[in-house]
């Protein structure tokens, strides 16, 4: 017997027992807290559906001061780090607060979406020099704002083939423990290669010749950069980056010794259930779609573009598809480490099976019965740049021991609906942003360059039909 | 189990206790204590010589980077436990033959490990009642004794105290043993305590450690460290010592400057008298300002030394912060006995991967001496984010009805938590399991660790001396690799740095001559080898 969606988020969610009881026109988005209990294990489809309309809340939700909104005390960085004096402005367009609700960036065609130029983000560990009040690349990455459909699918890629890489490491181990000898072993995840691991029998691991992934080789999806884990671990920091409300998971007493850490008089600004609504309405959201031009010459010149991608090279990074085994989205996932609450820390630990979600029905699957997210990526980061073709080698700052030239192949999947292009989102069209490809795509985007002008409209014309569908 | 489980009960019950003593904020690991599940049945048994002792040391003796026991049984033999545990998994261990004579294991007070002619087997220092012992490692655990090889006349004292350092350029490391009560002295033991010794290797190409200089006078020694007080890169030797037996002694702190002879600190030194029963030393930086901080363990108070304002480069002023801290652990923490505590072994080390600094003491009264507690539970005092301390030894559940004395804190089954040995006078020792944080809801994972073990090519392949920065978001720490210390007991191997939510860390390092290393980038929850020169890391994994 399913409880309708409304009276489950009812009664999902509750005042904090020390807690008065919101007055429902309070100027705050945090009214209740969502009970981690009661969105544990295996969510039905109402239960999720009424935990995603939490999220949603939350996400669009202009947070205030009364949530904790501010962080005096805090910086942006990652891993709580206090200062010893307030910033002289609480909101600050570069170095944050930057921003009142997610959906304030998130918001291009539709909620969850990419964002302007003008939603930018800037960059900064937050360590040292954490406020900057300059734009000059020296201090801060200016990064567009990444659309989130589809994400739920791609962190499942992400640790399905963490899962495989690890395969391969433990077992190489195991034969040149058992053989004595050293033994080298391809990576090779989905059928994307991330060079090779040579074990020694004494345990040891030469992670030199390693290629596009971290050597704990943990596929992070998130960010143009490539360094995030979970779209857990993402919410955590950009609640705490964007607007200075801490997640007890991360800013709470376990880890600062403090109910406010931030200094800004709110103690335990965010707790886990929250922090899962999020995840699961981000999770949720629909794999953009290919949709089919009315135009008939659109949809001829579409085709074309459709073959040219292939012929153009430029598969060999964005992968059309990628097949998934399961869309059992546990949440907390396996890959996330302290702060990022993980399923070993808590017995409320939930799975959102997104085939539970309308859209799952129209994926396409192999001859296994995989599912095949159609990504157009490789969840790989890749050179891209070079001495001639420099445009996206503009930043400045490694990031989380990223070199600067060093991204992320861009899925391309609703890349119609998300210009402006490029990590900086300064490349206003499509064919900008290909002519900047150097690196590892110099040879694709050489090869779209020499071609004819109407190979390169048609590729753009399939490129226009990318769109998100939400 | 019952003891994980009373444990727990007692955390879930924190806010009542939290009425009489500071709570520890963040996390308490919860121990589980296994020595005989895992195969270590073994006391530290003998007479009045042995109610000081009871050391263990934690080495690699068979190349597979699990560390490897060696406890010390004071008339009873020493035994040497081999580790057969995988990663994660159960403490096991497996008792084997040494290959040595019974009767030089008995006697056995302490024992330190060290590669002292760097050949890559982990050698042995014991520490005896009558002539100490230096075994030659070799391979597959089976040790030789080197006292002829190495020249080493290991003399016929009580020996409670050892410390090592490679000296500038040194091939072999300068040796220095702290002795106890010369019992042969008229008026013994009252004021009769017998000189110190330091052993410098004679220029060759083996060890030769036939001439030894007295460290005099000596005052009862239980412990000694050479340490980097003053970030000079040269490090002095601090002993700590006795005043049960001691007249007119006090903590000590000597100049082993190269080629010269060792000389005391002294008052125009800026070097203060401190008169304790000091049993044990522990050093940390725990201010990550790169100036180690020292425990001394004792009876009644536990002393905690940071540098004062007054010290100056050469001037060691230090003032006591333990009560501020609240690190005294001067009493017993549960139950009735309000009479003073007898600390032994200290370590600081990071026992629920926060990033700071967690204090580690071993108590336990002499033997009767009814003027202090008869149950008197180790500590285990949990650093906090405002740079004191909060006392957890019965949350994590160590506190046990034994007399602790030596103790060696490390990763015994490599799942990235430290797990704890404590050395019982005439009790089985306890080998405990760190099963993670403790919560009500069971162990639950701690913070995020990373681990880190240093080679170096030629003399002094372990690098001892060696002081490893880590740096993650705004805070860095300080390990300095040594062989000395606590009480009686000492460990090689990697270095543990728990590094809290960070999920990266860089690392640089200040090998043994000074000279800085590149920034090396690591990932957390990793077993790191950092061989010098190298450019990169490797990653260590253990066996499954």
């Amino acid at each position: 017997m399913r409880a309708p969606a409304a009276a489950l988020a009812l009664a999902l969610a509750a005042p904090a027992a020390a807690e008065p009881v919101a007055e429902p026109w309070a100027e705050r988005v945090l009214l209740e807290r969502v009970d981690p209990a009661a969105v544990a294990g295996r969510l039905d489809a109402a239960a999720l559906a009424a935990l995603r309309a939490t999220g949603e809340r939350l996400f669009v939700g202009r947070f205030t001061e009364a949530d904790g909104v501010g962080r005096p005390f805090a910086t942006q960085a990652i891993v709580p780090t206090a200062r010893r004096r307030a910033p002289e402005n609480a909101f600050f367009r570069s170095a944050g607060l930057d921003a009142n609700a997610c959906s304030g960036c998130h918001n291009q065609p539709a909620t969850g979406g990419a964002g302007d130029f003008v939603a930018n983000v800037f960059v900064s560990e937050g360590f040292e020099s954490a406020d900057f009040d300059s734009l000059d690349p020296q201090f801060s990455n200016e990064r567009g704002t990444n659309h989130l459909f589809g994400a739920g699918l791609i962190e499942l890629l992400a640790r399905e083939m963490t899962a495989e890489l690890h395969a391969v490491r433990r077992a190489a181990l195991a034969e040149a423990r058992a053989g004595g000898a050293p033994v080298t072993a391809a990576l090779a995840a989905k059928g994307v290669g991330f060079g090779a691991v040579t074990a020694h029998p004494d345990g040891m691991l030469d992670l030199g010749a390693v290629e596009g992934v971290d050597d704990d080789l943990v596929i992070r999806p998130f960010s143009q950069k490539g360094v995030m884990t979970s779209l857990r671990q993402f919410t955590v920091n950009a609640l705490n980056h964007h607007h200075g409300i801490q997640a007890d998971e991360r800013f709470g007493p376990r880890w600062t010794g403090t109910r406010d850490h931030d200094g800004d008089g709110v103690d335990d600004e965010i707790g886990a259930g929250e922090i899962s609504a999020l995840v699961a309405w981000q999770a949720g959201l629909a794999p953009p779609a290919v949709e089919t031009p009315a135009d008939a010459a659109w949809r001829a010149a579409a085709r074309r573009g459709d073959a040219l991608f292939d012929g153009l090279g430029c598969q060999a990074c964005h992968r059309r598809a990628l097949p998934l085994d399961s869309l059992e989205f546990a949440d907390p996932g396996p890959l996330d480490m302290a702060g990022t609450l993980r399923a070993g820390e808590t017995p409320h630990g939930a799975v959102y099976d997104l085939a539970l979600m309308a859209w799952a029905e129209r994926l396409p699957r192999d001859a296994d019965g995989r599912i095949l997210v159609p990504l157009f990526g490789d969840l790989k980061r890749h050179v891209i740049a070079d001495r001639q073709v420099a445009t996206l080698g503009n930043e400045l700052l490694a990031q989380r021991f990223v070199e600067r030239n060093v991204f992320m192949t861009a899925e391309l999947w609703g890349v119609a609906e998300t210009a402006p292009y490029g990590h900086r989102n300064d490349l206003t069209t499509l064919d900008a942003v290909i002519r900047a490809h150097g690196g590892a795509a110099r040879a694709a985007r050489d090869a779209y360059v020499a071609a004819a002008e109407t190979d390169r409209r048609a590729l753009i014309a399939f490129l226009r039909t990318l769109v998100i569908a939400p | 189990m019952r003891r994980l489980a009373a444990a727990l009960a007692l955390l879930a019950l924190a806010p009542a206790a939290a009425a009489e003593r500071d709570m520890p904020a963040g996390d308490v690991p919860a121990m589980r204590e296994e020595a005989a599940e895992a195969g270590i049945a073994h006391a530290y048994r003998g007479p009045w010589e042995y109610f000081v002792g009871g050391g263990a040391a934690a080495l690699d003796c068979n190349g597979d980077r699990m560390p490897d026991l060696f406890v010390a049984g004071g008339k009873a033999p020493a035994r040497l436990y081999v580790n057969r545990g995988r990663a994660g998994g159960p403490l096991r261990f497996a008792e084997t033959d040494t290959g040595l004579a019974a009767r030089d294991l008995e006697r056995v007070l302490g024992a330190y490990p060290l590669d002292i002619d760097s050949d890559g087997h982990p050698d042995l220092v014991l520490l005896r009642l009558g002539e100490n012992l230096i075994l030659r490692g070799g391979p597959d655990c089976r040790f030789t004794k080197a006292n002829r090889r190495f020249a080493f006349d290991g003399g016929r004292a009580w020996t409670t105290a050892f410390a090592a350092a490679w000296e500038k350029d040194g091939a072999f490391p300068t040796l220095a043993f702290g002795n106890y009560v010369d019992r042969q002295a008229p008026g013994a033991p009252w004021g009769t305590c017998h000189d110190n010794a330091l052993h410098r290797p004679a220029a060759g190409a083996a060890p030769d450690y036939g001439t030894a200089l007295a460290l005099a006078p000596g005052h009862c020694a239980l412990s000694m460290l050479f340490t980097d007080w003053n970030r000079s890169g040269l490090p002095a030797l601090r002993v700590t010592n006795d005043r049960h037996y001691y007249r007119g002694g006090e903590e000590q702190l000597w100049h082993v400057e190269p080629d010269r002879p060792p000389r005391l600190f002294t008052r125009a030194d800026g070097w203060q008298r401190l008169t304790i029963w000091g049993m044990g030393i522990a050093e940390g930086d725990i201010d990550g300002d790169g100036y180690p901080e020292y425990a001394l363990t004792s009876m009644g108070d536990t002393k905690l030394q940071r540098l004062d304002e007054e010290a100056e480069e050469d001037r060691p002023v230090y003032a006591d912060i333990a009560y501020a801290r609240g690190a005294t652990a001067h009493r017993p923490y549960r139950g009735d006995d309000l009479k003073p505590s007898t600390g032994w072994h200290a370590e600081f080390a990071d026992f629920n991967n926060d990033g700071l600094f967690d204090l580690f003491i071993a108590k336990g009264n002499v033997e009767k001496m009814e003027d202090f507690a008869a149950f008197d539970p180790d500590n285990l005092l949990i650093g906090q984010w405002d740079g004191g301390f909060a006392e957890a030894g019965d949350l994590a559940g160590i506190d046990r009805d034994t007399r602790g004395r030596g103790a060696v804190v490390d990763d015994f089954n490599r799942d990235g938590r430290l797990d704890l040995l404590v050395v019982n006078r005439e009790a089985p020792v306890s080998l405990f399991r760190n099963m993670g944080a403790a919560s009500a809801d069971g162990p639950r994972q701690g913070g995020n660790f990373v681990a880190v073990e240093l080679a170096q090519d030629g003399a002094n392949r372990n690098a001892v001396g060696a002081l490893v920065s880590l740096r993650w978001g705004a805070r860095t720490l300080n390990r300095t690799v040594q062989v000395g210390g606590g009480h009686a007991s000492g460990r090689l191997g990697f270095l543990h740095f728990g590094i809290g939510t960070a999920e990266r860390a860089t690392i640089r390092v200040k090998w043994p001559d000074g000279e800085w290393s590149a920034p090396y980038r690591v990932f957390a929850n990793n077993f790191v080898h950092l061989a010098r020169g190298a450019a990169d890391v490797r990653y260590w994994y253990p066996p499954e």
